[in-house]
């Protein structure tokens, strides 16, 4: 029987995910942990489609498919084939991968701390899960200050916008599709234009080093 | 005449244009074809806009495609301030462009890029002053960064591409902050209200902000100050302004830090109005006051050491921003008032700076302060926008910035807020300070040799002189129906009437500022 305990456990496993997405040592594993968790995202989404009987669910976790788990890893594999030896982009985090899970932890509890004062029924039952959400936007941020890979980087904002998936799926799972859809779409404009950015970079600096890219100072 | 179909004109045509050129190829098609193009989209946007503001000016509100779009009095302020700016630092952008063609530095592809993505940018800030969905308000905060990021990189130097990459990263990650606010909004509303899909409509939204869950809307306030705040150029949230303004052309530059920030500021203002009517206006004002007041500290000692024109006005901006930021953190009919006015004298003050330093990029090649002297007697013309845009910009009289900043220390005084007064008037001197080194040391003084005597083209010039005498205009005798609308918007940010404020003895007597003591309030 499906209740809402599922959906906070695969809300769980997204924060694991998500910890693996940014501690991975490549950008292609990088790229297929995010496929994986999106993969749990999709799960998520059937799993609160089939508990609060929501159809609009249904058709997010189709989308959300094509979309995450198929067309952004695609995009950003496809990238480190074009970007090939102009540049190296498996450079280690500015943060040891212990000190990042613990910066992680405590974003986490604040966040858990935060959702608490929240008085919404819909989000009543999901509250971990929301938090999780929550704890998304802060972990791509994570993600996004400590590497020095400008690919990986792009991670950080797939991670931030995976965050806002989740949260519109709790607190509005009878949302419209087109609200859904519009923000998919231009999730994936983002990434590619990210992706086109980290080709040009490597193409005229030869480094995707975000050290060497920091000339603009003062 | 339809105005709902105008607004649609509005939006289809800098868009048409941006495909159309997007579609042509650089290599066959001469340059002039793309400059007929951005002509044509400057041309409609401009009298398109012109009629739309003037009909919301006397009293319309426009609707267009159901509720998905919608223009207020609010509104009709940035419409103005898109119209005039894209306009003018569009016609700009023609010799500055040919100019960079006859120097080397863009071959037709990038010329294509740059027409292209100018149009665009204009597509993306009107439909997101336009939008009253307010999801769609946050997809086309994000297609402003997607559209000038290739504008900020045009260059393709490792400096361009690396200002634009902290651009994109930094705005695309603070804006997801943005839609995370949005969506709580969104599912706030959607919980109380009977039809879930009206939840999306910014007007729909607003009879019900009262019944929405507190904490739940401090928290969705907090993340659009921040997520918004960070396109607006907000410290800490600014570290992409100064680098991308810098690397941008100089008339991209000016439609970035002219009407970008303000578009920006206006969709936190959408959010504040909600957060006010649903919490009270004092949590919103402090997040507003703190954001403002540390942006000013911070940017004014920033721009006093740039000896980079560009990052110097950069700064400006990002201290500009500030000020306008704790307009809206004092609150009442005089702060909001003030804050607006200094959204529209800023956008148009900034502009014209921007474009000077293009001027002054073409005569010396450089952007560094201690290279660039005696422009007025290399370019007399430039020279004397430039000091007339230095006091401008450093809120002397009788230019547009000087009545805001005036508002702002009024109407801090009269909320009580004397202590937030003298911290920013303090950090207002800085500025002033850093703009009459620049008045002293580069305006004047004795040109360097080898710097050819000459002003720049007519076209250039045409639309800096424009721009000043528009800030002349605002701060000697401000028009009325421009004036009036300034009090209507208040009103729509504080959703009070205007008549309500006419009983206010502090209003009633700076009004008398605002609009040259004519049409300030509708009494």
């Amino acid at each position: 029987m499906l209740d809402f305990s599922l959906v906070n456990v695969l809300g769980a496993c997204l924060i694991i995910t998500s910890m693996a997405v940014v501690l991975a040592r490549t950008g292609r594993v990088s790229a297929q942990l995010y496929a994986l968790q999106s993969a749990v995202l999709v799960a998520l989404l059937v799993a609160l489609g089939a508990v609060t009987g929501s159809t609009e669910l249904y058709m997010w976790s189709v989308s959300a498919f094509v979309t995450k788990v198929l067309l952004v890893p695609g995009i950003l594999l496809f990238t480190l084939r074009k970007v090939g030896d102009s540049a190296e982009v498996d450079l280690a985090p500015k943060l040891s991968p212990m000190k990042c899970v613990g910066l992680v932890a405590v974003e986490v509890f604040v966040c858990f701390v935060a959702v608490s004062g929240i008085d919404l029924p819909t989000a009543a039952a999901v509250k971990p899960t929301l938090a999780v959400a929550l704890a998304h936007f802060f972990i791509g941020l994570t993600c996004i200050v400590i590497q020095r890979s400008i690919f990986k980087q792009i991670f950080g904002y797939c991670l931030m916008e995976n965050g806002s998936h989740v949260a519109l799926a709790l607190l509005a799972p009878q949302a419209p599709e087109l609200v859904e859809v519009g923000i998919a779409t231009d999730a994936i404009f983002a990434v590619i234009i990210l992706a086109v950015m980290v080709c040009r970079i490597a193409r005229t600096t030869h480094t995707l080093d975000a050290d060497d890219l920091a000339e603009l100072k003062g | 005449m339809d105005m709902s179909q105008i607004l649609v004109a509005l939006l289809a045509a800098p868009l048409a244009a941006a495909l159309a050129m997007a579609a042509l190829p650089s290599k066959s098609v001469p340059r002039t074809a793309f400059v007929a193009l951005h002509v044509a989209s400057l041309a409609a946007v401009c009298a398109a806009g012109t009629m739309l503001v003037v009909s919301v000016f006397t009293g319309l509100e426009v609707y267009a495609l159901g509720e998905w779009f919608h223009v207020d009095r609010l509104a009709a302020l940035f419409v103005a301030l898109i119209a005039v700016i894209g306009t003018c630092t569009g016609v700009y952008s023609i010799p500055y462009v040919r100019h960079d063609v006859e120097e080397g530095r863009l071959d037709p592809s990038q010329v294509k890029q740059y027409y292209a993505f100018f149009s665009l940018f204009l597509f993306s800030m009107l439909l997101t002053v336009a939008s009253n969905n307010i999801i769609m308000m946050w997809v086309s905060v994000e297609l402003t960064t997607l559209s000038t990021v290739f504008l900020v990189g045009v260059y393709g130097t490792k400096l361009a591409l690396e200002a634009a990459w902290k651009y994109i990263i930094v705005c695309t990650a603070g804006v997801a902050f943005g839609l995370f606010g949005t969506l709580l909004v969104y599912a706030n509303a959607a919980d109380i209200m009977a039809d879930a899909h009206q939840a999306v409509f910014w007007t729909a939204i607003l009879p019900y902000a009262g019944q929405m869950d507190h904490g739940l809307m401090m928290i969705a306030f907090v993340f659009a100050a921040i997520g918004f705040g960070t396109k607006a150029g907000l410290f800490p949230m600014h570290t992409w302004l100064p680098d991308a303004h810098s690397e941008a052309p100089s008339p991209v530059s000016g439609l970035l830090s002219g009407v970008l920030l303000k578009c920006a500021i206006l969709v936190v203002l959408r959010f504040f109005i909600l957060a006010s009517l649903c919490v009270g206006p004092a949590f919103p004002q402090v997040v507003m006051m703190i954001l403002g007041v540390l942006s000013v500290c911070y940017a004014a000692l920033m721009v006093y050491r740039q000896s980079d024109v560009k990052r110097k006005l950069a700064y400006s901006s990002c201290e500009n921003v500030g000020l306008i930021a704790v307009c809206f953190g004092i609150g009442g009919p005089i702060g909001i008032a003030a804050g607006l006015i200094h959204c529209i004298g800023h956008g148009l003050v900034k502009s014209l700076m921007f474009c000077l330093s293009g001027n002054v990029m073409m005569k010396y090649g450089t952007r560094d302060l201690g290279v660039i002297r005696g422009v007025v007697r290399v370019a007399p013309v430039t020279g004397a926008l430039l000091a007339a845009g230095c006091l401008a910009i450093a809120g002397f009289p009788p230019f547009a910035l000087f009545v805001s900043e005036m508002g702002f220390v009024l109407g801090g005084v009269a909320a009580g807020q004397v202590a937030v007064v003298v911290i920013v008037v303090a950090a207002l001197v800085v500025v002033i300070m850093a703009f009459a080194h620049v008045i002293t040391g580069s305006v004047l003084g004795e040109a360097p040799a080898g710097v050819e005597r000459g002003d720049v083209s007519p076209l250039a010039l045409a639309p800096e002189v424009v721009l000043l005498a528009l800030i002349v205009w605002m701060g000697v005798a401000m028009p009325g129906p421009l004036a009036a609308s300034i009090g209507d918007a208040t009103g729509i940010v504080l959703q009070q009437d205007m008549q309500d404020f006419a009983h206010d003895g502090w209003f009633v007597e700076i009004s008398g500022v605002f609009a040259g003591g004519a049409e300030g309030v509708r009494s």
